[in-house]
C-alpha cells in the first residue's frame, strides 16, 4: 500500500468581486448535498446517485470551438467541417462517460485522521480501493479548505492517501466532508463526490515547558531509598512517535538508515508521578497545559507511571500508550466548549 | 504511482509542449502548400524557437517585442491580401498568430488554446480542400489534436497511451458523427459569405493563345464526370463545351463578356442527351456541358447565347447538375447584323498570306459549305502535322503556322481555321471545352481529365445555323477516338507515360477516380436537397424537424447506452488466480469458527482461530502457513502449479 502524502496546495487567494456569492452559493450547494446523500459510514462505494459531472473551464471551451466548428461547417454546407465537428462532439460525449466511470465503483475504505500535538501538521489519511479490473487514473482527494492529493488506482488495488490538515491550536479538528474528484483522461469534464464522514482530529496542547517533572515525594520515598537515581534499565526500541523528546532518539541507528528510533528505558523499580494542574499556580491555563503535555509525553518515555489531576477530572496513575493518549486527550478538551479554546 | 500536485511537477516535463508543437505543425503542414510560402516558414520558425528554448533554456522575447511582433505580422498579412476577411488571408493570420501564441506558451491553459488553434486551422482545411485523399489527413489531425488534450491534461501519459486513449474515444464517437452528419438539419443556404479563395486551379481560362491548351495536356487532373442516363453520345461527338471565344488580337483569343441576347429559334436534331454533370472544384466559372445543352441547371447558372453555361460565383466545391444536351441544332433565321460583325472580325493588319488563301479558296468553293471542305482539304493534305511541343510562332502567328512550321496542337488549327473562315467572310467562333472521356467501369461514368482539354471551331452556315467544325480532327483523326495519352506519348513527360503504359496501374488509376467520385457524390455534396432526398427515401413522408428531432433524440440516447455499456464493460470482476481461489473457499470454510476480518492476513488470521478454539492448530494452521508460504514466499517456478494444485487439495479434504 502506497502513502501519499501531499503538499499544501498553492491556493489563488486572488481577490474575486463574485468570491462573496460564490461562498455563498458553494455554501448552499453543501447542504443541499448533505440533504440529499445523508452522511456516510465507510467503507463507502461510489455508486451513480452521488456523483456530479460538469465540464471543465477547458471543456466549457470546447464546447465554444465545437459551437463555433458547426456555424462554419452549415454556413458553407462543408461536409468535412461538419463531420469534423459531429465527430469531435461524439468524442466528447465519450470522454464523457470516461470520466464519469473513472470514478464510478470507487471505494471509500477509511478516512481517519490521527491525534497530533498542536503547531505541527496533521493528516486526514483516507484509504481508497478499487476493486474493478480498470485502472483508476488521477483520481483527486481535497477538502474544503484547499489541500489536494492526486493518485492512480491500479486494478485491484487500495492505496492510502494523506491529506494535510493544520493543528494550530489545541482541541478539536473537525472534517464534515471532503471532495474526491477526477478530469481523467482529458480533463474536459470532472466528476466529483463529496463524502460526509465526521471525521475529527484530536489536536493534543503543544508539549513545552522546562519545569522539573513533579515527584509523588508521599509515596515513593520508600521506594526510591533501594534504587538509585537514574538507574534506569534499557527496555529496547520504539518506532518514533510525534512528541518524543529528540534526546531519546537512537541517533546512531538512524546514522545506520535504520528509521527513526526510541530508547526506551524503564526505571528499574518505576516512579509514580502526578501531573496537578492546580501545582502550577504561577501560569496561565494554556502554558499549564502545555507543561503538563510535556511531562505526560516525557514520563511515558522514560516508562514511569504518572497520573494527571485537572480541575473536575482526575486520571489515574498507569502507563502505556492509551494511558497516554487518554492524559493528553483530557488535557486537549480542557475546557473546551465544542472542541475550541 | 502517486504523484503529489504541485506546481513544479505540472511544469517539470516538456511532453505536453512538445505535443502541441507537433499538432501546431501538423496545422501548419495541412496549409504548407496554400498559405504563402514565408508565412509557413515563420510559423516553423517559431515551432523550433519554442523547443529550442525549452529544451537548452533562454530568453523569450518580452511582452512588448511580441505585440510589436504581432502587429508587424497583421500588417504584412494586409499588404499581402489586401483584407483579413476570406479564408486564405484568416488561415495565413491564425497560423501566425497561433505561432506567436506558442512563444508565450507555459501553463496547461496555454496548451489547450494551442491545440484548439490545431483544430481551427484544421477546420479551414476542410473548407478549403475536401478531397477523398486528403481525409485520412484530417483524421490523423483530429487524432493527434485529441492525444494533445490527454498528455495535456496529465503530463506523464506516454505517448502509445495517449494515442491509444484519444483512438478508442474517436472511435466510439464515431457512429455518433454518422448519424449527426445525416440527420443534422442542413441550411438551404449560406447566412454569411466570407470569399473562400482566389485561388485558380488549371483548367481552361477565358483567354486562348495557341499554344496554352496544350499546357493542360500533361495534367491528369479530373475536370468533371459525366454518368448518362440513357445511351452515351459516340465518341466523336463526346464535345463539352466550355467558354466560347469570339474576339482575336492576331495572338490572342477573348471571351467577350457574356453574351446575353436572346437565344435564336432554332431545332434541336438527333438524339436528346439526358446525363448528370459532377464538376470539380475548378475555382472558375464555367459549368462544363455536352455539345448543346437546353436549359440552365441552376439559378446561379446562366446559359448564354452561344450555350455557354456561366455560373455566378467561381466553383469552390465539387457541384453536381442534371442537364439535357443535343450535339445537333438547325437554325434557319438569319444571323443578326452585330453577331455577325463580330465574328467576322479580324484585326485590320496581318496575317497576308492567310487572307490570300482564303480569297483564293472563296472564288473557287460554290457555297460557304464547299469552302469549309475546301480549308479542311487544306489542312488535311498539306503536310500538317499534330504535335504538343510545336515550334514558336512569329508576328504574324496564323501565317507563321500555316506556311512555315505546320506543326500545332488543336488550338492552333482551330485558331487558323476560324481565322481563314472570317478572311473569306463566313461568322465563325473559337470554342474551348473537352473532348472525349474515359470509360470508368467501376461507376459506371465517364472521367474527363484535364489533359483532355481542346479547342474546335464553329461556323454559321445560312440555313443550318451553327455547326461544329473540328479541324484537330482532319489533320489527326484518332484524336476522336481516343484520349490525347494514347495519342502522342513521346510529347509526354515520363510519369504520364508510365502511368498510361500500365495497365495494371491504370486499373488502379480508374478504381481511385471511381472511389474519389463516389466520394464527391455521397459526402462532400450532401447537401440540404441530399438530405430530405434521403429522409423521404427512409420513409419520412414529409420530413419535418419535430420527426427528425424525434428520431434523432432516440437514435442519440441508443448511441449513449451503447457508449455507456462498452465504456463500463471492463468491470466484470476478473476471476481470480487458483490459488486465491482456493483460499477463499478456505476462508468461507473457517467462517463458522470466526470470520476473517478483511485486515486479517492469513498468520493473523490464524492466531484469531485458535485463540477461539484452540484444537483447531493441527489442522488449520499449517494450511495458512502453507498458503503464506506460496503466496508471498520465493516459490520454485518448476513446481508452483503442483504445489498450487496440492494445497487446492488440501483445502477440499478440510473437515471441521
Amino acid at each position: 500500500m502506497d502513502v501519499t502524502r501531499a503538499a499544501t496546495a498553492s491556493g489563488s487567494a486572488r481577490w474575486h468581486p463574485l468570491a462573496g456569492l460564490a461562498n455563498a452559493l458553494n455554501a448552499r450547494m453543501a447542504r443541499w448535498m448533505r440533504r440529499r446523500q445523508g452522511s456516510d459510514r465507510l467503507p463507502v462505494t461510489l455508486e451513480r446517485r452521488r456523483l456530479y459531472i460538469l465540464p471543465t473551464r477547458a471543456g466549457l471551451a470546447f464546447t465554444a470551438l465545437l459551437f463555433l466548428m458547426l456555424l462554419a461547417g452549415l454556413n458553407y454546407a462543408n461536409s468535412l467541417a461538419l463531420f469534423l465537428t459531429f465527430l469531435l462532439t461524439g468524442f466528447a460525449l465519450v470522454v464523457m462517460q470516461q470520466c464519469h466511470r473513472n470514478l464510478l465503483g470507487t471505494e471509500v475504505v477509511a478516512a481517519i485522521a490521527p491525534a497530533v500535538f498542536a503547531r505541527s501538521t496533521g493528516a486526514l489519511q483516507l484509504t481508497l480501493g478499487n476493486s474493478d479490473d480498470i485502472q483508476r487514473m488521477r483520481l483527486e482527494a481535497r477538502l474544503p479548505q484547499g489541500a489536494l492529493v492526486r493518485a492512480d488506482l491500479a486494478a485491484h488495488t487500495q492505496q492510502r492517501l494523506e491529506l494535510p490538515l493544520a493543528a494550530p491550536r489545541r482541541g478539536l479538528v473537525r472534517i464534515e466532508r471532503w471532495r474526491l474528484s477526477t478530469a481523467h483522461p482529458f480533463g474536459l469534464f470532472r466528476a466529483w463526490t463529496w463524502v460526509h464522514t465526521e471525521i475529527t482530529m484530536l489536536v493534543y496542547p503543544h508539549p513545552h515547558g522546562n519545569l522539573p517533572m513533579p515527584v509523588d515525594s508521599a509515596r515513593n520515598a520508600g521506594v526510591r531509598a533501594h534504587a538509585g537515581a537514574g538507574a534506569d534499565e534499557w527496555a529496547g526500541l520504539r518506532p518514533f512517535r510525534d512528541g518524543d523528546s529528540p534526546r531519546q532518539v537512537d541517533w546512531k541507528a538512524y546514522a545506520r538508515e535504520a528509521p527513526l528510533l526510541v530508547k526506551e528505558y524503564v526505571q528499574a523499580a518505576s516512579e509514580l508521578r502526578i501531573f496537578d494542574y492546580a501545582q502550577l499556580g504561577a501560569l496561565d491555563q494554556e502554558t499549564r497545559l502545555s507543561q503538563l503535555a510535556r511531562w505526560v509525553v516525557d514520563a511515558e518515555a522514560h516508562g514511569e507511571r504518572y497520573g494527571l489531576t485537572l480541575p473536575g477530572a482526575q486520571i489515574a496513575p498507569d502507563r502505556g500508550p492509551e494511558h497516554r493518549h487518554r492524559c493528553l486527550a483530557a488535557l486537549a478538551l480542557f475546557a473546551l466548549e465544542r472542541g475550541q479554546p | 504511482m502517486a504523484e503529489v500536485a504541485t506546481p513544479a511537477a505540472a511544469g517539470a516535463s516538456l511532453r505536453p509542449l512538445v505535443w502541441t508543437c507537433a499538432v501546431f505543425a501538423g496545422g501548419v503542414l495541412l496549409h504548407a502548400d496554400r498559405v504563402p510560402s514565408w508565412a509557413a516558414a515563420v510559423a516553423v520558425l517559431l515551432i523550433v524557437w519554442r523547443l529550442l528554448t525549452a529544451y537548452r533554456g533562454g530568453g523569450y522575447p518580452g511582452v512588448a517585442a511580441r505585440a510589436l511582433l504581432a502587429l508587424t505580422l497583421v500588417v504584412i498579412v494586409l499588404l499581402r491580401f489586401h483584407t483579413l476577411n476570406g479564408l486564405a488571408a484568416g488561415t495565413t493570420l491564425l497560423l501566425l498568430m497561433a505561432g506567436l501564441k506558442l512563444l508565450e506558451t507555459r501553463a496547461a491553459r496555454d496548451q489547450f488554446v494551442m491545440v484548439a488553434a490545431a483544430l481551427f486551422l484544421l477546420l479551414a482545411a476542410c473548407l478549403d480542400r475536401q478531397e477523398l485523399v486528403r481525409a485520412p489527413l484530417y483524421g490523423l489531425q483530429a487524432w493527434l489534436c485529441c492525444g494533445a488534450l490527454a498528455v495535456i491534461a496529465a503530463p506523464a501519459t506516454s505517448a502509445r497511451a495517449a494515442l491509444a486513449l484519444a483512438g478508442r474515444g474517436l472511435l466510439l464517437a464515431v457512429p455518433l458523427a454518422l448519424l449527426l452528419f445525416v440527420f443534422f438539419p442542413r441550411l438551404p443556404g449560406a447566412f454569411w459569405a466570407i470569399p473562400r479563395s482566389d485561388l485558380a486551379l488549371s483548367g481552361l481560362s477565358d483567354t486562348m493563345t495557341p499554344g496554352s491548351i496544350g499546357l493542360l495536356a500533361t495534367s491528369y487532373e479530373p475536370a468533371f464526370r459525366v454518368q448518362f442516363d440513357g445511351p452515351a453520345p459516340p465518341p466523336q461527338e463526346r464535345y463539352w463545351r466550355g467558354p466560347v471565344l469570339h474576339e482575336f488580337d492576331g495572338q490572342t483569343w477573348r471571351r467577350i463578356p457574356a453574351d446575353l441576347r436572346a437565344h435564336r429559334p432554332r431545332e434541336h436534331l438527333g438524339t436528346a442527351y439526358h446525363y448528370r454533370v459532377q464538376l470539380e472544384a475548378s475555382h472558375q466559372r464555367w459549368w462544363f456541358a455536352l455539345d448543346t445543352p437546353t436549359q440552365a441547371p441552376d439559378a446561379r447558372v446562366l446559359l448564354t447565347a452561344d450555350d455557354v453555361l456561366i455560373g455566378a460565383e467561381p466553383l469552390a466545391d465539387p457541384v453536381s447538375f442534371d442537364q439535357i444536351s443535343y450535339t445537333h441544332t438547325r437554325s434557319s433565321q438569319p444571323l443578326d447584323a452585330a453577331a455577325r460583325r463580330q465574328d467576322t472580325a479580324l484585326p485590320p493588319s496581318g496575317n497576308p498570306r492567310a487572307h490570300a488563301l482564303a480569297a483564293s479558296l472563296r472564288e473557287r468553293a460554290g457555297s460557304d459549305a464547299a469552302l469549309v471542305e475546301a480549308v479542311l482539304d487544306y489542312l488535311r493534305s498539306g503536310g500538317f502535322v499534330y504535335s504538343l511541343e510545336p515550334e514558336r510562332l512569329g508576328s504574324d502567328a496564323i501565317d507563321d503556322f500555316l506556311f512555315r512550321t505546320r506543326v500545332g496542337f488543336c488550338g492552333h488549327y482551330a485558331s487558323a481555321f476560324v481565322v481563314l473562315m472570317r478572311a473569306a467572310g463566313i461568322p465563325a467562333r473559337v470554342v474551348t471545352g473537352y473532348l472525349g472521356g474515359e470509360w470508368i467501369p467501376y461507376g459506371s461514368y465517364f472521367l474527363v481529365r484535364q489533359s483532355e482539354a481542346h479547342a474546335w471551331a464553329e461556323v454559321w452556315l445560312e440555313g443550318r445555323g451553327w455547326a461544329r467544325v473540328d479541324p484537330t480532327a482532319v489533320v489527326a483523326p484518332e484524336r476522336l477516338e481516343r484520349g490525347i495519352l494514347d495519342l502522342i506519348p513521346q510529347d509526354l513527360p515520363a510519369r504520364a507515360r508510365l502511368l498510361h503504359a500500365s495497365p495494371w496501374l491504370n486499373e488502379l488509376l480508374q478504381r481511385w477516380d471511381a472511389a474519389n467520385a463516389w466520394w464527391t457524390n455521397h459526402v462532400v455534396s450532401f447537401d440540404f436537397e441530399t438530405q430530405l432526398n434521403l429522409l423521404e427515401r427512409l420513409g419520412i413522408r414529409s420530413p419535418d424537424a419535430r420527426s427528425l428531432g424525434w428520431a434523432f433524440m432516440l437514435a442519440l440516447c441508443l448511441w449513449l447506452a451503447v457508449i455507456a455499456w462498452h465504456v463500463g464493460r471492463s468491470i466484470r470482476p476478473a476471476r481470480p488466480d487458483p490459488l486465491s481461489r482456493a483460499y477463499a473457499r478456505l476462508c468461507r470454510k473457517l467462517a463458522r469458527i470466526v470470520p476473517r476480518a478483511p485486515h486479517e492476513g492469513p498468520l493473523a488470521f490464524g492466531a484469531a482461530l485458535i485463540a477461539k478454539r484452540p484444537e483447531v492448530r493441527t489442522s488449520v494452521l499449517p494450511l495458512l502457513e502453507r498458503y503464506a508460504e506460496l503466496r508471498y514466499g520465493c516459490p520454485s517456478p518448476g513446481t508452483r502449479a503442483l504445489d498450487i494444485e496440492q494445497f487446492r487439495r488440501a483445502v477440499a479434504r478440510l473437515s471441521l
